[in-house]
């Protein structure tokens, strides 16, 4: 492997919800790079992207669960390297 | 034959309202932040209340305790309307089904004779303190300067209807649709030597001018009243075959939980505001001392009358460890102010 890191994106649809997960996303990766499209908001970094459930419920102000993520993305490049209750990171693993 | 797909973007000119531009920059903001930042005028006010003539109509001199920016404040649920009413009214039915399934086993009436007069003398007169604790929240409503601070005391008075409600129906169904139980409550209220400390206390805090005090002397009461009567008498409701106040009582407790969080962030930003802080802490430490005791003293009739029936409950210890608790927490907040 060389240094070099491969970028990993999530999509997500544009929501008063997901401004919210947007923000929380944000938050928790200084690195990420946002681009609005129309109905859609593209998220890339390299290396990996984290969500932290503590963030996201943070800023929505009640209760999330991981599992509702699913109904925010639209799609995504990467590997789900980890989907627990309390956090979801998106990276290549091979 | 090829055809090209293209999409046009067309930018909206503005993001968002000119209120959260004024504060955030142009950026898409939460339906929260729309309808909450510098809502409540500040100027240009065009009478003067007939009733206090040095004081506008919104002024934070209504309270001596103030945010130097009532906006650096923000409920941590975002309530406004819609989330507000939807979480509600989520409660509101599941506290329904919970009484009906009571209701069609007919557990309340079924309820052990302690229990029985622990509900009717103690618990079910509570739904004329949640109508006088609604009261100081109205005047929060009214009186509190900035939408931040004033819609959470809106929903809160709401929230106390609520309460008094699901103590209503409670009453109702233990009297299998009459209104038989809750006159008794209401007479224990208003001639049950038990209840007259505490519901003098509540009828003075109403006339308390200070918003900020009457909210906050009601939730020294609320904080030795919630974890007393609803989640202290849990686990001998549930030991003591009366399964069926815990699984009302887990609603209130609910509801107390939910209270708690914007209270106490309220009371934390006053406490470490930038301008008023220090003033603040005294004013917090003031009040803590003004009502803490009395309010002890107020429901010790309640916890007293607990014992009397439920012997094996011991409310009275439960009631002084709940105040020094609370006397711990006003010290950690105020610093030791006085």
């Amino acid at each position: 492997m060389t240094g070099t890191l491969r970028q990993v994106g999530i999509d997500i649809q544009e929501s008063e919800e997901n401004r919210a997960l947007v923000d929380a996303i944000k938050a928790d990766n200084p690195e990420l790079t946002i681009r609005h499209l129309p109905g859609l908001v593209k998220l890339q970094a390299a290396g990996q992207i984290t969500i932290n459930r503590r963030t996201v419920e943070e800023k929505l102000g009640h209760d999330w669960e991981t599992g509702e993520f699913q109904l925010a993305i639209v799609s995504y490049a990467g590997n789900f390297s980890e989907w627990d209750d309390d956090q979801i990171i998106v990276k290549w693993e091979h | 034959m090829q055809y090209e797909l293209r999409y046009q973007v067309i930018e909206p000119k503005r993001q968002t309202y000119q209120n959260v531009i004024d504060r955030l920059g142009d950026q898409p903001a939460s339906r929260y932040l729309e309808a909450t930042l510098d809502v409540e005028p500040r100027e240009n006010f065009h009478y003067r209340p007939t009733w206090i003539k040095d004081r506008e109509l919104y002024d934070e001199r209504y309270s001596a305790l103030r945010l130097t920016d009532p906006y650096s404040y923000t409920d941590p649920r975002q309530f406004y309307y819609t989330p507000y009413v939807t979480n509600r009214a989520a409660l509101h039915d599941e506290f329904g089904k919970t009484l009906s399934y009571l209701d069609q086993r007919d557990l309340l009436t079924r309820l052990p004779g302690g229990w029985q007069a622990v509900l009717t003398s103690v618990v079910l007169p509570l739904r004329h303190y949640e109508s006088g604790a609604q009261m100081t929240s109205v005047t929060g409503a009214r009186f509190a300067y900035g939408t931040s601070l004033e819609q959470c005391c809106t929903f809160a008075a709401f929230d106390r209807i609520g309460n008094a409600q699901m103590l209503s129906r409670v009453g109702l169904a233990m009297g299998g649709g009459a209104g038989d139980v809750l006159d008794v409550a209401k007479q224990e209220w208003l001639a049950g030597e038990h209840m007259q400390p505490l519901r003098r206390l509540v009828e003075e805090i109403m006339v308390v001018d200070d918003w900020a005090e009457g909210l906050l002397a009601v939730d020294v009461l609320d904080s030795l009243i919630y974890p007393l009567i609803y989640s202290g008498l849990d686990e001998s409701a549930l030991l003591g075959g009366a399964g069926a106040y815990s699984l009302l009582a887990q609603h209130l407790t609910g509801w107390f939980a939910d209270q708690r969080r914007w209270l106490d962030a309220l009371v934390a930003a006053w406490a470490a505001d930038s301008g008023n802080g220090e003033a603040n802490r005294h004013g917090l430490a003031h009040i803590a001392d003004t009502w803490s005791r009395r309010a002890r003293e107020a429901v010790a009739g309640l916890a007293t009358t607990i014992d009397g029936h439920l012997p094996e409950v011991g409310s009275a210890t439960a009631l002084a460890l709940l105040a020094d608790e609370q006397n711990a927490r006003w010290a950690t907040i105020t610093g030791g102010a006085a």
